[in-house]
């Protein structure tokens, strides 16, 4: 529940680029654990995602100024956040690409593209989270090819409507449509 | 991750929040210094507007690090600080104004004009922002500090006259202040 004694993540974000200090630890520990769990599951290296998870962190709070409060305040961190994991997968494969010169390029390509595809997976995730719950129920169904209670030109409709609002999301989060 | 460093992470992100405000402050506040140069450049005593300058820039990157209020005043403060400074700068240009017998420096009733309409102006903004103490301040600050730059034409006559043009200017939103608290 959200209201003046308990805020929600966007408010405490949007108080924290006004210059509300009061705020700054409850930010940080909104943020930290979602943060940590991205990382984690993208990286697989409990070390390596601290690392990430800090760096994030630190780019996160350095931009709070530039947040704007229009954006849910959760998908932004997240998305800053799996910038920074992204950037440390690159640096390792180029550091494995050098150390394992005669290893054949096969092999490396299949990598990139499992890191690739991988990426794609957590930034979909994160643009369907800014969906709403039936946009995002009409696009599980659609995925599983259940069309429940509803079918037809309905169905088509809504699903319509979930994509339309699914590419919007992505093309606000990341640039691309 | 141990829940026993999170509070050293913490800090060491809360140095950095701080930089990153403190940095922004000061690149965003950067404009402000042509001003500074204008009025060091045409003003009687370079020296004073670059002495009060300093103060408008140091003054106006502190507000916008500190955020909140203060941030708000920033421009408002800059833009009718510019109404004395530039009466003041003209002032200093015509040198004096004679009307029968008797000649005058025209410096110090610019200051004190530019100054009553400076302070109408944060007075009418203020109001309609609805803002606190601290934007009142902050702007009043940051005006003086830049109509000084040009003020310190006759000394700190000028200054002193701008600082009583603005007062007056702001009198009146003061005085509809308290009365509506007695009500």
């Amino acid at each position: 529940m959200h209201d003046d004694l308990h805020p929600s993540l966007d408010q405490l974000v949007a108080q924290l680029a006004e210059g509300d200090r009061s705020v700054f630890t409850a930010v940080f520990r909104a943020l930290w654990t979602p943060t940590l769990k991205l990382c984690c599951g993208m990286l697989k290296n409990e070390a390596d995602a601290a690392d990430a998870a800090q760096q994030a962190m630190q780019k996160v709070l350095e931009r709070a100024s530039d947040y704007d409060p229009q954006r849910p305040a959760l998908p932004w961190a997240l998305a800053i956040a799996a910038w920074e994991c992204r950037t440390i997968l690159r640096r390792r494969s180029r550091r494995k690409e050098v150390s394992d010169e005669g290893a054949p390029e096969a092999a490396l390509e299949d990598a990139s593209a499992e890191l690739e595809q991988r990426l794609l997976v957590q930034n979909a995730l994160v643009a369907v989270g800014e969906l709403s719950e039936s946009d995002r129920e009409t696009l599980v169904a659609t995925f599983w090819d259940q069309a429940g209670d509803v079918g037809g030109a309905t169905l088509r409709k809504r699903r319509e409507r979930a994509v339309k609002r699914l590419r919007d999301a992505f093309r606000r989060l990341y640039g691309i449509g | 991750m141990a829940s026993a460093d999170l509070p050293l992470i913490e800090r060491r992100l809360r140095r950095k929040y701080e930089w990153a405000r403190a940095r922004r402050a000061f690149w965003g506040f950067t404009p402000s210094l042509l001003i500074v140069a204008g009025a060091a450049l045409f003003a009687k005593h370079p020296s004073y507007a670059l002495i009060f300058g300093a103060g408008m820039f140091a003054f106006g990157v502190a507000a916008l690090w500190y955020g909140r209020e203060l941030r708000k005043a920033v421009l408002p403060g800059v833009a009718l600080g510019l109404i004395p400074l530039t009466l003041a700068l003209c002032a200093n240009q015509m040198q004096h104004a004679c009307m029968g017998g008797a000649c005058m420096t025209v410096c110090l009733p610019a200051c004190t004009i530019g100054g009553f309409v400076a302070g109408v102006g944060i007075a009418i903004v203020g109001h309609r922002q609805k803002q606190d103490l601290g934007y009142w301040l902050a702007a009043s600050t940051i005006t003086v500090l830049t109509g000084a730059m040009g003020c310190s034409c006759v000394g700190y006559a000028g200054v002193v006259g701008l600082v009583a043009g603005f007062v007056i200017g702001l009198i009146p939103a003061f005085g509809r202040r308290l009365l509506r608290r007695r009500t």
